[in-house]
């Protein structure tokens, strides 16, 4: 009671015009925004030229539904404002109004030059991250509800599927789409790998091999399904076969280096050691941040009783493989969680 | 007439093998007891789902291996003498092992005292245990006497004895999983560490602490001392260890420490013979599957499966994963050869207790894992990956590749279990391994072949005089119809439990071993001629200077 009659008395002092805006901006760092916006009209009421409180008045208008009013405002300060922090808060209030207004298309812009001045920043990706959720949301709406009898419509329902980890349903889907478009590229290759996600036996294999070789009769130059029945082959048993598969897919993509790392493990197994190693060494190059190759590149240096090269390749393999800096332990503190005691 | 004689000649050729059909008899052996282990619905915490091992040990110095299973909380770790004609009995009040209750993991033996009884070690998330073997009739727990109690609550696992400074005393290993603590530990759930396909699911091992790999040494007298630090077992810490296996991999008359990693890298602790090990996994080729990636290594095995004299390594991982065998392409450096030995298609199934043994005497190890996933609740999804699921069993075909008979390899093999430790043992000594199998919440499965053994073989039992009584590391090579086959005597393995510490050979058509060479841990070498197959042959270590 004694603390209420406190404020009330400070309440009836008159306030100057900076220490209201900043009891506004208080106000509105609190989440009080209809308070905020209440006190600010009136501040810049009196003193039109309170570039603080235009900003913030504009802010609370948005964050209390009033984007009509707030967006041109928004994107004065967001262009022209100096003070760096209140640029990126009206940016991210403009994106949010424009989100609620269903502008996508105005939205882009603004988050590129927020992204631009303020790379990392982890509101500015958030709202990048539901700006093109909102514009996948709507494109999917679109083609379910405009093209429901198109393949595409299949295709990206397999994709959804393989995504929630739904294989047989991916491949049911994959397969209306091939039935409505058998000559499509992609979708033959996306059947067989959904089917090889969702199992490794004799019969999938087959399957999924099968599928590979019909997206090739499509687009010979396919380099990633060359590689992918080079896989099926040598979980076949057929080292021979992969191997020509693999030499392939090198030679359509000389730059894939995961066809690159299996090929010179064939070569390894065959103790051909130099054409290995040749072949590894431009796979780190291409990849320099990829345990697989370095750990390839590791064991074939060893086997070549090359032991300083392989050395030099486990210290590289140690740099990759170490864990960021208190990577679980800050994870957990974050989470307020108690980590047990040694 | 022409396809008759190749058919027969097609029954001698290498990993051909004739039918096998394995069945589980433990209800008619005695064996119906369940051993509980957490939740079978849900499982709150991660010391839920690793426990138990089994062991086969013969106790009472009968010549008939006994059965242990080690069991969770709710339940007694229980030991089962076999009384002969396939059947086992219950004696753990009578032994004195009735004492020990809590989270048992895994179990290893050998005759830590040289007194010529196979003593006992249980490990648990709490106290371990050491059981003293009296005279082979009863049990006395001597762990705090042998200076093996911990000082706090630790997670030890896999445990295996070795005499790695070979001083004739049985050393002892345990593999410590992590810091556990079920106040501290957050519940299903809780974090992204709690989560499996999208259901909460007991946390961990990620996001809970790492803790070190124990080595005690054996002084001699009854006690054990702490060489954890001094030998360099325990500067590794950033590894979730389970299973232990030991073997000179390299070859240079000392034994060396495999240890099987959940989610992080394994470690090979290369024996230096000097009290010291120095970790070299990673640049030796067993740290990590064949892409550089760690594995959740569960279970382990050993064996020369392409008899070229060098020990291999086979380890069982998580679903998703392949299994992993480990070619040693000599001096202990391996090679990734699961794709090539035809063991890449099995990723539905978490793999625990393992073992190469010969199940057809043809003279090539073959290959069991036990299977179960970690996690009830995975039933919930209605996927090809089952909390309960069967036991995978690959033939050698001899050449180097293996072949996945399981769906033709009887109804013991289709059975489906929350499996996870695997002794492997011949108990009623007929020339065929068994398999005692530890399953969650159930009864135990003893998987036993319906037909006797077609080929002919021998079983080894090394008895030390001047190297540990059990011979643990002595090294055995048999020659039989023209082929050197070779293993080595060793405690702990698979996944926390305990084979038969006697040596299975099959010897196919070969009626006599023409040789059996010996290099004992106490560097003596001993070689006997002509032995006959088809039964146990004893043999002691030379007492003298050879």
């Amino acid at each position: 009671m004694r603390a209420i009659s406190v404020f009330a008395v400070f309440a009836l002092l008159p306030l100057a015009a900076e220490d209201r805006t900043a009891e506004a901006v208080d106000a509105f760092h609190r989440g009080r925004y209809a308070d905020a916006r209440e006190m600010l009209e009136k501040v810049v009421q009196a003193a039109p030229g309170d570039g603080v409180a235009q900003t913030f008045l504009a802010l609370s208008r948005a964050a209390t539904g009033g984007c009509d009013t707030a967006a041109g405002e928004l994107g004065r300060q967001f262009a022209a404002n100096q003070d760096a922090s209140l640029r990126r808060l009206a940016g991210i209030a403009l994106v949010e109004c424009h989100l609620a207004r269903n502008r996508l298309a105005d939205a882009w812009p603004v988050l590129d030059a927020l992204q631009k001045e303020f790379p990392g920043d982890a509101d500015v990706l958030y709202e990048t991250a539901k700006l093109h959720m909102r514009a996948w949301n709507e494109a999917v709406f679109q083609m379910y509800q405009k093209t429901p009898a198109s393949f595409r419509v299949n295709q990206l329902s397999g994709e959804i599927f393989e995504i929630q980890g739904r294989y047989a349903e991916a491949a049911a889907e994959y397969r209306k789409a091939i039935e409505k478009n058998p000559a499509g590229l992609n979708l033959h290759y996306r059947l067989g790998r959904a089917l090889l996600l969702e199992s490794h036996d004799t019969a999938k294999l087959r399957e999924a091999r099968n599928e590979f070789e019909a997206e090739l009769a499509l687009n010979p130059s396919d380099a990633v399904a060359e590689y992918q029945v080079g896989q099926i082959l040598l979980a076949e048993q057929n080292a021979a076969g992969a191997m020509a598969r693999f030499e392939r897919s090198v030679s359509l993509s000389p730059d894939f280096a995961e066809a690159l790392v299996a090929l010179a493990r064939l070569k390894t197994e065959a103790k051909q050691y130099p054409e290995a190693i040749g072949l590894l060494e431009r796979a780190v190059k291409l990849q320099p941040a990829s345990e697989t190759a370095h750990y390839s590149l590791m064991l074939v240096y060893r086997n070549a009783g090359r032991m300083e090269e392989a050395q030099r390749e486990k210290t590289v393999l140690d740099q990759l493989k170490r864990p960021p800096e208190g990577e679980f332990t800050e994870f957990l503190k974050r989470l307020g969680e108690k980590t047990p005691k040694p | 007439m022409r396809l008759l004689a190749s058919l027969a000649l097609l029954a001698w050729l290498p990993g051909a093998g004739g039918p096998v059909e394995f069945r589980n008899v433990a209800a008619s052996a005695g064996l119906t007891r369940a051993f509980p282990n957490g939740g079978d619905r849900t499982k709150q915490f991660i010391v839920e789902t690793t426990g138990s091992g089994a062991a086969w040990i013969d106790y009472d110095n009968d010549g008939l291996l006994d059965a242990l299973l080690v069991s969770g909380a709710g339940g007694l770790t229980r030991l089962y003498h076999n009384e002969g004609k396939g059947r086992f009995r219950d004696v753990t009040e009578e032994v004195g092992l009735a004492v020990a209750s809590g989270w048992g993991q895994g179990a290893c033996a050998a005759d830590y005292d040289n007194d010529g009884f196979t003593d006992l070690f249980v490990t648990y998330w709490g106290q371990n245990h050491l059981y003293r073997n009296i005279g082979g009739r009863r049990f006395e727990d001597v762990t705090a006497r042998a200076g093996l109690r911990q000082s706090r609550v630790r997670y030890n696992t896999g445990c295996a004895f070795l005499d790695y400074d070979r001083d004739g005393h049985a050393d002892l290993f345990v593999a410590n999983y992590l810091k556990f603590d079920p106040q501290t530990t957050p519940k299903p759930g809780e974090n992204p560490y709690c989560w499996y396909r999208g259901i909460p699911v007991n946390c961990g091992p990620r996001g809970l602490p790492f803790d070190r790999n124990i080595l005690y040494h054996n002084n001699g007298d009854g006690t054990f001392t702490d060489v954890s630090e001094a030998s360099g077992i325990a500067a590794p810490d950033q590894n979730y260890a389970l299973s232990v296996l030991t073997g000179d991999f390299n070859n240079d008359g000392l034994e060396d420490i495999y240890v099987a990693c959940d989610q992080t890298p394994s470690l090979l602790y290369i024996n230096r013979g000097n009290g010291k090990f120095t970790e070299e996994a990673l640049l030796r080729g067993v740290a990590f599957d064949e892409n550089g990636k760690a594995m959740s290594g569960m279970g382990l095995a050993a064996a020369d499966y392409d008899g070229d004299g060098w020990l291999d390594i086979f380890r069982s991982n998580f679903s998703d994963d392949r299994e992993t065998l480990y070619r040693n392409r000599g001096r202990g450096e391996f090679d990734d050869a699961t794709v090539a030995a035809g063991l890449a298609r099995n990723t539905r199934y978490v793999g625990w207790g393992c073992g190469f043994f010969d199940m057809d005497n043809d003279g090539w190890q073959d290959l069991l894992l036990v299977n179960g996933h970690v996690f009830p609740e995975v039933d919930r999804l209605g996927i090809d990956i089952h909390f309960r699921d069967r036991a995978i069993l690959y033939r050698n075909l001899g050449n180097g590749k293996f072949a996945d008979i399981s769906e033709s390899a009887g109804p013991g093999l289709e059975e489906r279990h929350a499996a996870r430790g695997a002794a492997f043992g011949d108990y009623d000594n007929d020339g065929q391994v068994e398999v005692l199998i530890n399953n969650q919440n159930e009864p135990p499965s003893l998987l036993k072949q319906a037909a006797g053994a077609g080929s002919h073989w021998i079983l080894l039992r090394l008895t030390g005089t001047r190297s540990n009584r059990s011979a643990l590391g002595a090294k055995v090579r048999v020659t039989a119809g023209g082929r050197t086959q070779s293993d080595e005597v060793r405690s702990g393995g698979s996944y926390l439990s305990q084979s038969d510490l006697r040596l299975h050979f099959g010897l196919g058509a070969a009626r006599r071993v023409e040789r059996v060479e010996i290099d004992w841990p106490s560097g003596a070498r001993q070689v006997l001629r002509d032995l006959p197959a088809d039964r146990v042959t004893a043999i002691e270590e030379p007492r003298g200077t050879l």
